[in-house]
């Protein structure tokens, strides 16, 4: 055993520990029904949990994020059964279709999810505080190595490549999702999820549209994920500071989500859903079990969101270096900031929304049950207050990064500097008040359209001056085009196709066609990958080196851009193209009377071109954090604080505080560079 | 300077040569497909206008960053940094000034045409419509029967009155460009006035569960006498079947019922009715029935007592229906053989 | 009125502030009573919400000065931590402004006739003075007087109970024998049911975590972790407290004042 590498282990425990939690979930299951389901949710729902901690067994011991899952599938069983035992003694059926009853889920999950947090051991610190005991500010780090990355870390930069990967893995697994769809609308007519399928309980339309909408939700959590990841890396490296405001917090914002993404994955399992990611009522108050874990782990990851961007906010306005005032902050900080302010507020409101639905499920309460005087449309008001906003938070982050890197490529200030901060922040106010755009549909007040177009229509405004002072920070540059420039570029491109499809779905008259088509869907498409996707991919290849102290392979950097580039392309005009013809969003199968097939094929072929580029991009991620070139020095010829210092960044940030003497995009200008560290003076503090 | 002069020149193509492309692929003069209403006019008038201005502003960002990239590269071992330019507040102005613009105009010509795609014709004829998974049912209240297809006059407007009897759910037909979902609990209005001829269908656009995809009714346009024809027919139906399995038949019809079940064989969401009544029914716990009445009845009133093999439970919706109503179901049931 | 340094006055502005505090809350019950006047209503809980947000918030403390700019003495920490807590408090309005949203838009200008006047005036007065203890347990920490913080923090806990008691126990249990309920199957009463106990309950949840944070000071405090200078958990737990006492301040008319009752 001691002589297998970690991951193959992993692996193997995964294999062995999933079969027995298969078998062990099939007798229970036997037990209840008194029938063998073999592909019935019981037995999934176990081999998942089992599967999943006995991987991190296998790899890490049960330390750290295997003692989490295990605490968690224990907390699970032990919450539920404590409903379950209140229900017998009320004389309600203690047992249900899922092994335990909907109310017993909901209970589970949440004592699960709680127990995951103390059982990884992320609220040690605060149970220390609220017994008197205080704990030193310098956080002793117990593993080193790789192994810090699966137990709790106070250290931003750890938190951050936590994010990350975990933002990776999550993308990989909706992507692997979308294959699974795409692959049955490759062709029109029902190929291989045909109604007499039956896994985890739902038959194939019913588990396209389980998949379709986790596709959407996990893809976005991912993103919530990957944006946090690279926030906390890079930001308070940005401001010169040590860490975070508020490091523990910023440990408990990472680890809340994994227990959130766990429930997500069981949704599937437990009946799955079949609402989409918007889950509106009356369908969701209808759904299966699996709708309650989406609702949960939504709501679970929304505290990961609120309170990580919590923490970014008072770390820029308390952290920051001497001298650094508000004009002189690097600009991927404003796009921080921006995305702060909407995480903080706005994401209470779905948490809210879903809330509703799940007490609604739980206990009859009719908010939104026309039959109980409940109003369907209030859901979608509450529910788009937090969703419309939220595609800003998908992707201020990412064209902070794009306004970052361009000017260290092009060797020339970024143009507009305060324009491009202040359009951040236009984005995200106005971003505030134009939510019902996604409901001109919905049968709301007719007239109040007309003002929502406007203020959707407003947004345009901020976003191009940020395209266009892009063009005239390129334009009489020195541009060089390593990968994370190329991903840079593709960004800008890919966003303004998918900003300039926004317009119309704004304007009712033709919303009023294009919504609920694939038009919508590769709008949305274009915007996440131009505004997300491909500036994490960027930010990605840009500070890698400085995380690791070694390059990625610029090859395989190019071979996976120019592979993804195409195949995006293709696969969105394809969505945009079928949505004109007539293809409605969210089906699992279309008229062949439309003739789309062929175009849909298409798009299939490109979106599994797009996930080759992925493997290949994870090829190299992984390869190089071994094999990389050495690259320890300042890799980008960069102004930006971080790259003053060696590589791998030291384990606390800065040996010297820094003072920003200069501008920070002043290429070209010939000073003294934007920071200078200061030699601490004699007897400054203890 | 010069190089202004090529962008500029190189920005008009190429906007002229966006246009062409999606023209090319029939996408830029109208939306597809047909346009078979008055409504559908302005809405492609308005898009016509729309891939203009996303042509010209692709083109006005994109030309200038590839012409940078070719023209403004870092040559090879060059370590120079460019021109040290901030920021110019007359050229930020002006290009925000500029979206504003076209914003506000184009608001304005959106707006317009909401207004006239929402023009209201005292005259119109009012068709009531019901949505339910997964299918669409059409009231002709000034007849007083009831349809799954939806049959149109052609250039008389509409008013169709719509409700839902469980989810939301959304009436499209995408050859009139307009979509109004169905809301339960309220009615929402669709107002269309079809000025083509022809076969089209009614495709419900908000994800309403597992047949979703397949909530899809006919609705032919007509012209006005073939209209007429067709309402005779269908009132000569209505009062040919005062027999129970007459009865039946509308019942199953503006129940929805046909919308899962059909009498022709074909599987769609329920069991198919065809041969149906004392066929031996395989259930999903192994065991099978025979389908005699008290067995459909159960059926009906309480689905989810005795699921059929190969069909999902929790499906079917209970319906509040009177012990004749369902009795002439059953009659009608009988007769598909 | 300024807020004052001295340890009498600040103890004597918390009495006049939780005098007009009760003269507020008097007359928006008189209004109510009177000529359901909801502008009225309206501007006289912002201007309770001003007081307590001024007064036993200290809002203004936001905008403090750094004593010490070293970003590890404890003054810089705690005006760090101030910040971050006044940015979750911004973030919890949303998920109670929510709720009011719903409650408008589903009952407009009606509200649940089941509930009783005198138990909601008398929970809204007891929350309304364990605010008033807050205060002075806060100024008695602030002047390191813990055996004072104390005792007055035991008294705002105890009131605390009762009104989590009054509205959990009592007033559901009586506004459920009246016939307003949630749901449960029970044949419905509208959604009058399902707004009332969702507020009263989502507020009563923030008061349970108020209380269990008074708890940990309480106990903290009885093992001597505080001092004149050091006490930033009382200071968030008081400020948490009277958040809470905030929302209900917006919550009471809205449930039990405005507009007219339907059963
Ligand atoms: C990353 C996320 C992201 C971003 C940034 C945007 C940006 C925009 N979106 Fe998008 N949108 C989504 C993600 C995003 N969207 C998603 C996920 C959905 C579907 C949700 C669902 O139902 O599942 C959706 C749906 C959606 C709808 C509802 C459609 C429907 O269902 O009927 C609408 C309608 O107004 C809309 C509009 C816009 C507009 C106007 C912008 C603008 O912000 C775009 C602004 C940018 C530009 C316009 C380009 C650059 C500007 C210039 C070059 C200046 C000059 C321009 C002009 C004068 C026009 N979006
Ligand atoms: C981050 C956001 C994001 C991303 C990246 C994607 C990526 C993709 N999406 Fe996504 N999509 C959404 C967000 C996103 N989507 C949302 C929000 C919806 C709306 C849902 C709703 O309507 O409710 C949606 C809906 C949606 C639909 C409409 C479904 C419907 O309406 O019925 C389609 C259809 O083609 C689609 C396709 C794809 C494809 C092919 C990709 C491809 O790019 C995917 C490429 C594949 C990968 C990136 C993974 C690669 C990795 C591997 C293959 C390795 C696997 C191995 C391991 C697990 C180790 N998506
Ligand atoms: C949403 C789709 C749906 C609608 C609408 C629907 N059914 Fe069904 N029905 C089903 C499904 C699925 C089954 C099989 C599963 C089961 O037995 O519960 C079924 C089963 C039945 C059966 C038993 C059939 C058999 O083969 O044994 C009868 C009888 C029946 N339905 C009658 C009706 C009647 C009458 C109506 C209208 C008033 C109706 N259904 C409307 C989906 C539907
Ligand atoms: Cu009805 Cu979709
Ligand atoms: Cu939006």
């Amino acid at each position: 055993m001691k002589n297998i590498k970690p991951f193959w282990r992993g692996i193997l425990f995964l294999v062995v520990f999933g079969a027995v939690g298969y078998g062990l979930g099939l007798g229970l299951d036997f037990l209840m029904v008194k029938s063998l389901r073999f592909s019935g949710p019981v037995p999934s729902v176990f081999a998942l949990l089992f599967a999943f901690t006995a991987f991190f067994l296998g790899v890490f011991g049960f330390r750290g994020i295997t003692r989490g899952l295990v605490w968690q599938v224990l907390g699970t069983l032990v919450g539920g059964l404590l409903v379950a035992g209140i229900r017998a003694i009320m004389g309600l059926p203690a047992f249900g279709d899922f092994f335990f009853t909907e109310p017993s889920w909901v209970f589970g999950a949440l004592t699960g999810a709680i127990s995951f947090l103390f059982g990884v051991g992320v609220l040690d610190d605060w149970m220390k505080w609220t017994r008197g005991i205080d704990t030193p500010d310098e956080h002793e780090e117990h593993y080193h190595g790789w192994e810090k990355y699966f137990a709790v870390s106070l250290d931003h930069k750890v938190i951050g490549v936590q994010y990350t990967v975990t933002a990776l893995l999550l993308i990989s697994i909706g992507g692997l999702f979308a294959l699974i769809f795409r692959s049955e609308l490759a062709e029109s007519q029902l190929q291989f999820l045909t109604t007499n399928l039956n896994l985890f309980s739902q038959n194939g339309p019913q588990l396209y549209n389980s998949l379709m909408s986790l596709h959407g939700m996990i893809m976005i959590v991912s993103i919530l994920l990957g944006t946090a990841g690279f926030i906390n890396y890079v930001v308070p490296l940005l401001l010169g500071a040590q860490d975070m405001a508020f490091p523990r917090l910023n440990a408990f914002s990472y680890w809340v989500s994994v227990p959130a993404a766990v429930l997500l994955l069981m949704s599937l399992f437990l009946g799955g859903f079949d609402t989409g990611w918007t889950g509106y009522p009356p369908l969701s108050a209808r759904a299966p079990v699996g709708m309650q874990m989406f609702f949960l782990g939504v709501f679970v990851a929304g505290w990961s969101s609120i309170l990580g961007s919590l923490n970014v906010l008072v770390t820029v306005v308390r952290m920051r270096a001497k001298g650094m005032t508000a004009w002189r902050l690097p600009i991927l900080v404003w796009a921080a900031v921006a995305t702060g302010l909407i995480a903080l507020t706005a994401t209470q409101l779905i948490g809210l929304s879903f809330q509703l639905v799940m007490f609604q499920r739980l206990f009859g309460m009719g908010f939104f049950d026309p039959a109980k005087g409940g109003n369907p449309v209030l859901f979608q008001h509450l529910f788009w207050f937090y969703s419309h906003p939220a595609v800003y938070v998908f992707v201020l982050p990412g064209l902070g990064v794009i306004s970052e890197l361009l000017p260290v490529f092009v060797r020339k200030p970024l143009f507009g500097y305060k324009w491009i901060a202040m359009s951040s922040l236009g984005i995200a106010l106005v971003g505030f008040v134009v939510w019902a755009h996604h409901m001109f549909t919905s049968g709301m007040n007719e007239y109040l359209r007309i003002p929502f177009m406007y203020s959707t229509l407003l947004v345009a405004i901020p976003t191009g001056v940020k395209f266009f002072s892009w063009v005239a920070t390129m334009w009489k540059g020195k541009i060089s085009t390593p990968t994370p420039m190329l991903f840079v570029l593709g960004g800008i491109v890919v966003f303004l196709m998918g900003g300039l499809s926004g317009p119309p779905n704004a304007i009712v008259s033709t919303d009023l066609q294009l919504h609920d088509t694939y038009f919508i869907v590769g709008h949305f498409h274009d915007t996440i990958f131009g505004g997300f996707v491909f500036p994490f991919f960027a930010a990605i290849y840009y500070w890698f080196p400085k995380a690791t102290g070694r390059r990625m392979n610029e090859t395989l950097g190019k071979i996976h851009f120019w592979l993804m580039t195409p195949a995006f392309f293709v696969m969105t005009f394809g969505m945009m193209y079928v949505g004109l013809l007539g293809m409605r969003r969210r089906i699992v199968d279309y008229d062949p009377a439309l003739h789309l097939d062929a175009t849909h094929f298409v798009v299939t072929i490109a979106a599994f071109l797009i996930a080759l580029s992925v493997l290949i991009f994870f090829f190299n991620f992984f390869n190089s954090i071994k094999n990389g070139e050495k690259a320890e020095g300042n890799v980008w010829n960069s102004r930006s604080p971080e790259w003053q210092v060696p590589s791998p960044m030291p384990v606390h940030n800065y040996e010297k505080p820094l003072e920003v003497v200069g501008e920070p995009y002043g290429y070209g200008s010939g000073d003294d560079g934007y920071i200078k560290f200061v030699e601490p003076a004699v007897n400054a503090h203890k | 300077m010069y190089h202004f002069v090529i962008v500029g020149v190189l920005v008009i193509l190429m906007t002229i040569l966006t246009y062409m492309g999606i023209d090319a692929v029939g996408l830029a003069r109208h939306m597809n497909p047909v346009s078979a209403s008055a409504q559908a006019v302005f809405v492609d008038q308005m898009w016509h206008w729309e891939i203009w201005v996303i042509s010209f502003l692709f083109s006005l960002i994109v030309v200038p960053l590839v012409y940078s990239l070719i023209f403004f590269r870092q040559k090879k071992g060059e370590m120079k940094d460019g021109e040290h330019v901030e920021g110019n507040t007359q050229l930020e102005i002006a290009w925000t000034i500029m979206p504003l613009i076209i914003v506000v105009i184009f608001a304005y010509f959106g707006a317009y045409t909401l207004g006239e795609e929402r023009r209201v014709d005292p005259n119109a004829m009012v068709i009531n419509v019901k949505a339910q998974q997964f299918t669409w049912t059409f009231e002709y209240p000034q007849y007083g029967f009831f349809s799954s297809e939806l049959h149109l006059p052609v250039d008389q407007q509409v008013v169709l009155k719509m409700e839902s009897a469980d989810v939301i759910h959304s009436f499209w037909v995408p050859e009139f460009r307009l979509k109004q979902d169905v809301v339960p609990g309220r009615t929402t209005e669709y107002r269309i006035t079809p000025d083509l001829e022809g076969s089209y269908k009614v495709r419900c656009a908000e994800l309403c569960g597992t047949s979703h995809a397949y909530m899809e009714n006919p609705l032919v346009v007509t012209s006005q006498a073939d209209y007429d024809a067709w309402v005779q027919e269908q009132i000569a139906i209505a009062a040919a079947s005062k027999t129970p399995e007459g009865q039946g038949k509308v019942l199953a019809t503006s129940n929805g019922c046909v919308g899962c079940h059909s009498a022709d064989g074909t599987k769609l969401t329920g069991p198919t009715w065809f041969d149906l009544f004392g066929s031996e029914v395989p259930l999903a716990d192994g065991t099978t029935t025979t389908a005699d009445e008290a067995y459909l009845a159960e059926s009906i009133k309480d689905p989810n007592v005795k699921v059929v093999e190969g069909f999902p439970a929790n499906v079917m919706p209970a319906f509040s229906l009177t012990d004749e109503e369902i009795s002439n179901i059953i009659a009608y049931i009988k007769t598909l053989k | 009125m300024e807020h004052t340094q001295n340890k009498s006055s600040a103890f004597s502005q918390g009495v006049v502030i939780f005098v007009y505090l009760a003269v507020l809350t008097a007359l928006e019950f008189a209004i109510a009573v009177a000529f359901d006047a909801v502008p009225l209503l309206v501007v006289v809980a912002i201007a309770k919400a001003a007081l307590v947000a001024y007064y036993y918030m200290h809002i203004y403390k936001l905008n403090q000065e750094d004593a010490d700019l070293d970003h590890h003495s404890y003054s810089y920490k705690t005006n760090t931590n101030r910040f971050g807590l006044w940015l979750f408090l911004l973030s919890d309005t949303f998920v109670f402004a929510g709720l009011m949203v719903m409650r408008l838009n589903l009952l407009g200008l009606s509200r649940p006739g089941q509930l009783n006047q005198y138990l909601g005036l008398g929970v809204t007065a007891v929350l309304l003075v364990s605010s008033f203890f807050m205060n002075r347990g806060e100024i008695a920490m602030s002047f390191g007087d813990t055996k004072k913080f104390m005792n007055n923090t035991l008294i705002t806990f105890i009131l605390g109970l009762g009104f989590l008691i009054g509205v959990v126990f009592v007033e559901w249990r009586l506004a459920a024998a009246e016939g307003l309920t949630a749901g449960f199957g029970s044949p419905a009463t509208g959604p009058t049911g399902a707004v009332f106990y969702m507020m009263t309950g989502m507020h009563a949840f923030h008061v349970l975590t108020g209380l269990i944070f008074l708890g940990i000071v309480w106990n903290n405090a009885r093992k001597g972790v505080y001092t004149a200078e050091k006490h930033w958990g009382v200071e968030a737990s008081t400020v948490y407290w009277h958040f809470v006492d905030l929302v209900w301040i917006f919550f009471y008319p809205a449930l039990y004042l405005i507009g007219t009752a339907v059963k």
